[in-house]
């Protein structure tokens, strides 16, 4: 039933030019599918990862400690300013080889770091950076008198920081957070360069056998916009939720 | 005897022999088959050498242009180059979109790299194991259908070399005329070797030309076969240290004597 529907729907997109043959191919559709689960789960771990090393750059980065800052300062001008392809191949292809000689020298013969952990790493990273820029905007907006007022209650930095400058921070920072983890979304897809099995590795292995590029890109394209569109929808309720009264309006 | 009966040559030899040039895509991809010389800045190797030679065939000056594996066809389709000798094997799908001389000048298959440690001998011995291609690599269904590997392609053969370096496949497998020029001369890959005998999906290297240019390809063709007849593969393959020594050019040579 469920394949007849399929090859009916196959067979109407023929005349238009676009030939989805490959959806018939059990191996093919399957493959395509598990791609498609893959940028997902990455995105659903991505997400989380790159938000919390955002925090945790920019508490650094604001925190008053002069070298803490400044290590964490280059960090974030060495990560931002290279693309995040080439610290992919720096880390898996570069990193992760010298790591495999290294545990075989130590006599153990695998290594348990695989492809799509460091595409997380790699992806959370990166993007961390760009949320700890967003958040230290945002923190450097709380107005002094406020933290003042905070000081006065005998708040401790770390109180500060968790009670007063990140909740206030979030806020102002949050369209710029949405923005950063819609193009985290679509970042996800440097993890075809390795072979990890996301939606643009397997559609790349489906179109160089059949040729069918545009099909496949449509598909690409509409996978992404959905999830990118569900990424804008959340950050503008969480906006809409957090909106503070008396501010900006 | 097919091109004596056209009324006219194609356009292609027509501007071919009017310009006294030939444009000629070559792959370079490092090592004996095609390589930049880092002193002369000049294209060396297998592909070039067999570009000027053809060029010579053809009574007219050589004009080298480097192409991509990803892109070549686009080079050749847009009329960047006339004639591509870019190690690009003949296979039925290509065959159907672009035009070819018929003669192989050389024949690759894959050959796979695998750690000398690894205990793995035979095709079947990849059954269940990862193993690294390059994206778009002709080997990957075979691999996979044949012998049941789990395949996993990279962005390009080095991309899935270091792959396999870093130990995320058991083997990688490329074609043979990168695999064991890499693995005979370069100490980095001591610990590698070629246990596998045969070659996956072996196919023939040949001249390709827009489709139907049916006198372009009669005139490659002719300069190819005397390529065969007087031995100058074997020796141009001799000279550049390509081994193993393919089997097809003596034989081919052969062939070709007996058939004048």
């Amino acid at each position: 039933m469920e394949n007849t529907l399929l090859s009916d729907a196959v067979q109407a997109l023929k005349p238009t030019g676009l030939n989805y043959e490959f959806l018939l191919d059990a191996s093919e559709r399957g493959a395509f599918i598990r791609g498609l689960g893959v940028t997902l789960e990455l995105c659903l771990l991505t997400i989380p990862c790159s938000l919390l090393a955002g925090i945790a750059l920019a508490a650094m980065l604001t925190s008053g400690n002069r070298p803490l800052a400044g290590v964490t300062r280059a960090f974030v001008e060495i990560t931002r300013s290279t693309p995040t392809l080439v610290q992919l191949y720096c880390a898996f292809l570069v990193l992760n080889m010298l790591i495999t000689q290294q545990l075989r020298e130590w006599g153990v013969s695998s290594n348990p770091l695989t492809p799509f952990i460091w595409v997380v790493v790699v992806v959370s990273l990166h993007k961390g950076v760009f949320h700890a820029e967003a958040l230290r905007a945002g923190i450097e907006a709380v107005p002094s008198t406020t933290l003042e007022a905070a000081r006065s209650l005998g708040l401790s930095r770390m109180q500060l920081l968790s009670r007063v400058q990140l909740p206030l921070a979030l806020r102002f920072a949050l369209p710029s957070l949405v923005n950063n983890v819609v193009d985290l979304v679509k970042m996800t897809a440097v993890a075809s360069a390795i072979a990890v099995g996301d939606v643009t590795y397997e559609s790349i292995m489906i179109w160089s056998q059949r040729d069918n590029v545009l099909e496949l890109l449509l598909l690409i394209l509409l996978w992404f916009g959905l999830l990118t569109w569900l990424v804008s929808v959340a950050g503008r309720r969480l906006e809409h939720r957090l909106r503070m009264p008396g501010y900006g309006q | 005897m097919l091109c004596g009966s056209a009324a006219h040559a194609d356009a292609t030899l027509d501007r071919i022999k009017e310009r006294g040039k030939v444009t000629i895509g070559v792959l370079i991809n490092g090592g004996p088959f095609g390589s930049i010389d880092p002193a002369t800045q000049q294209l060396v190797g297998w592909n070039p050498e067999l570009a000027q030679a053809l060029a010579k065939g053809l009574g007219v000056q050589a004009d080298l242009v480097q192409v991509q594996t990803a892109t070549r066809v686009q080079f050749l389709q847009a009329g960047k180059v006339d004639l591509l000798i870019a190690s690009m094997e003949l296979n039925p799908d290509r065959a159907e979109s672009l035009g070819y001389a018929p003669t192989p000048f050389y024949r690759v298959g894959g050959a796979a790299a695998v750690r000398k440690d690894s205990g793995i001998t035979r095709w079947e011995d990849l059954r269940g194991k990862p193993v690294c291609v390059s994206q778009g690599s002709s080997y990957a269904k075979p691999l996979a259908n044949e012998y049941g590997a789990q395949v996993h392609g990279y962005k390009s053969a080095s991309d899935s070399l270091l792959a396999l370096k870093g130990g995320n496949c058991v083997a990688a497998v490329h074609d043979s005329t990168l695999i064991h020029p890499l693995l005979n001369q370069n100490p980095e890959w001591s610990q590698y070797g070629t246990p596998i005998k045969g070659q996956i999906l072996p196919a023939d290297s040949v001249v390709w030309t827009r489709k139907g240019e049916s006198d372009t390809i009669a005139a490659v063709d002719k300069v190819v076969r005397s390529w065969h007849r007087s031995g100058w593969l074997i020796d141009t393959e001799r000279r550049l240290n390509i081994t193993p020594p393919n089997p097809l050019l003596p034989e081919l040579q052969t062939r070709l004597k007996t058939a004048s």
